[in-house]
């Protein structure tokens, strides 16, 4: 619209500069994440040994900087087992379970909220009980419980993990949803017979995709966190796979004797969430609308 | 007032009927208790009379109303386990939980706010953006990795504080230090957009436009204001008084509430996992009513609403 009404009045504001480049915290994140992502992606090629591959010669071995040697960087542990072959393994599970989570609980929460904006009464009403009841549990808590009814296998755990905050897209997309087909651009594609699949799928959601992505964002890290704890408690990712959680629980029991096994996992944990963050908060303030 | 606290109580009520269905619904799907408890190669006679010991060989919706009516008797079922009362066994270990919870939650409320509504006040300037660094380096932190590294430190390398364990107060100043970052940083975070909000409203500008003093715009206008939105996350801290420490009382061998359900879950031991389910919701339910009520004695525009406003 400004395109065509410029003209006509005196421009008072400033020509549009070149976007600046995002905050040094922002840049470093992208570049960490960036590497994660290559590491997962490539984690069969650079990965010096196999993961459960053992070197009982050197057992215990130091990192380098601890009087290690570059035979194994990282060190190994009680098993001889290399770290950094462990660690790169591990980013590509934990990262696989919360991308794999993050978007079954995007696709189940934007699904029910635009069910409960289309149906109105009954179905709004259970679809709104159930975000009260997901809503008035601590996430921790449901997911052991689950765990403990129905033992663990992976595809299970993925799922489970897909739970959490889908009651967070169900109330934007609903939200956002009636407020849509309030709006002209959802009524005139209805008047012109389009099916709901299509009003929902075509023209809704592409207008509410910026605030269910930042969302994503703040619901990624929570994830890795949640993956990270239950594995860590000897209730998520079972041996002999590896994730990053369950390596910093094997490492707690060298805490003394072998710190590097724990501390390796852990700052990819903390690295990891933390750029996810600040990139999560830096996307919110430049696509969220509201807060501008 | 009465219409709002009606449907608040309904509400709550029907949170803790669809828990209570939850339970009975997950422990059915997961397959025969009998089965699972005895394991594979019990004799069929000794699997069939634990059945009728446990009521597992009546119809299922009546065993869904024996389980209901026991439940609200105060009957949650003995554990699979040693055969206590699952009500007792948690229970008991509720004064370990609170004993690091309560002290927990007066640091993150003390630490959190104060370091939130500063931050506001001096927004962009140096002050803020530390804060806001450590906030959300506290926030990504996974509380058993703070624990652990605190434990390397304090405990392994320079020898000042026991790594775990309950035997004196000693014991409970990392697990507490642990939980307490962690809330304080949450805590701090959302103040402090609470408190951007509501510094960035058309009356905040009257107030200091009329020559009101800052300070007196600050007390008087912004911080009441901020707190509405505050009350909630801290009644989810309250509500997760006794659910919040799985993890930190996992780091510490702290026999707490938290560590029972870890050893439960891992031996599927499903009485007593309900019952901390169950006892989990309601407190949580029970905050959150606390939590509605607050708001409608600190913003009065909720009092005669029936319903949510935005949802």
């Amino acid at each position: 619209m400004s395109d065509i009404t410029a003209p006509l009045t005196l421009s008072t504001t400033a020509p549009r500069k070149a976007r600046p480049l995002p905050p040094p915290m922002v840049i470093f994140g992208l570049l960490w994440l960036s590497l994660m992502l290559a590491t997962a992606l490539l984690a069969d090629v650079i990965s010096p040994y196999a993961y459960t591959a053992l070197d009982l010669r050197n057992r215990l071995s130091p990192p380098i900087g601890m009087g290690g040697t570059w035979l194994h960087p990282l060190g190994t542990d009680e098993l001889g087992r290399d770290v950094l072959a462990r660690l790169i393994y591990s980013i590509r599970m934990s990262l696989l379970i919360a991308f794999g989570a993050t978007l079954i609980g995007a696709v189940i929460g934007t699904t029910l909220g635009f069910l409960a904006a289309h149906f109105r009464g009954f179905v709004e009403q259970v679809v709104l009980a159930l975000v009260d009841f997901s809503a008035s549990l601590p996430f921790l808590i449901l997911a052991l419980s689950v765990l403990a009814f129905f033992g663990n296998s992976m595809v299970l755990f993925i799922c489970l993990l897909g739970f959490h905050a889908w009651e967070r897209y169900a109330r934007i997309a609903r939200g956002l949803a009636i407020s849509a087909s309030g709006q002209g651009y959802a009524a005139a594609v209805r008047q012109l017979g389009a099916s709901p699949w299509r009003i929902y799928g075509r023209h809704v959601l592409p207008n509410i995709a910026s605030t269910l992505i930042v969302s994503m964002t703040l619901a990624f890290p929570e994830i890795i966190l949640l993956e990270s704890g239950l594995s860590f408690l000897g209730l998520g990712v079972q041996p002999p796979a590896t994730s990053l959680g369950s390596m910093v629980g094997y490492g707690r029991e060298y805490l003394t004797r072998a710190p590097w096994i724990l501390l390796a996992p852990a700052f990819t944990i903390i690295l990891t969430t933390l750029s996810v963050s600040l990139l999560g908060d830096w996307l919110r303030d430049r696509l969220d609308p509201t807060l501008r | 007032m009465m219409r709002f606290l009606a449907s608040r109580l309904l509400r709550a009520a029907i949170t803790i009927i669809m828990v209570v269905t939850f339970a009975f619904v997950v422990l059915r799907l997961s397959g025969d208790p009998a089965q699972i408890i005895m394991g594979a190669d019990a004799p069929p006679e000794a699997v069939d009379a634990f059945r009728t010991a446990w009521g597992l060989d009546q119809p299922v919706w009546l065993q869904y109303f024996h389980y209901f009516g026991a439940i609200f008797q105060g009957d949650l079922g003995r554990s699979m386990r040693d055969g206590r009362d699952a009500i007792v066994l948690v229970t008991e270990r509720i004064p370990a939980t609170l004993a690091l919870t309560i002290p927990a939650l007066i640091i993150k409320l003390g630490l959190g706010i104060p370091a939130g509504i500063t931050a506001a006040l001096h927004r962009n300037s140096f002050i803020d953006r530390a804060v806001m660094l450590l906030a959300v380096a506290g926030f990504t932190v996974p509380s058993f990795v703070l624990g652990l590294l605190l434990v390397l430190v304090f405990a392994v390398q320079l020898g000042w504080l026991p790594s775990g364990g309950q035997e004196s107060w000693r014991h409970a100043i990392l697990p507490i230090i642990t939980m307490g970052v962690g809330g304080a940083a949450v805590l701090a975070r959302f103040t402090r957009s609470a408190m951007l909000e509501v510094l960035g409203q058309p009356y905040i500008r009257t107030a200091s436009a009329k020559g009101v003093p800052w300070h007196a715009v600050v007390w008087g206008h912004a911080l009441p204001n901020a707190a509405i939105p505050t009350v909630t996350i801290v009644g989810f801290m309250v509500g997760s008084l006794i659910a919040g420490a799985v993890v930190v009382e996992s780091v510490f061998s702290w026999p707490g509430v938290g560590r029972l359900l870890v050893v439960a879950v891992a031996n599927r031991d499903l009485a007593v996992v309900q019952c901390i389910l169950l006892l989990v919701a309601a407190t949580m339910v029970t905050a959150n009513l606390v939590v509605d009520l607050l708001y409608g004695l600190l913003d009065p525009r909720l009092r005669n609403q029936p319903k949510r406003a935005a949802a």
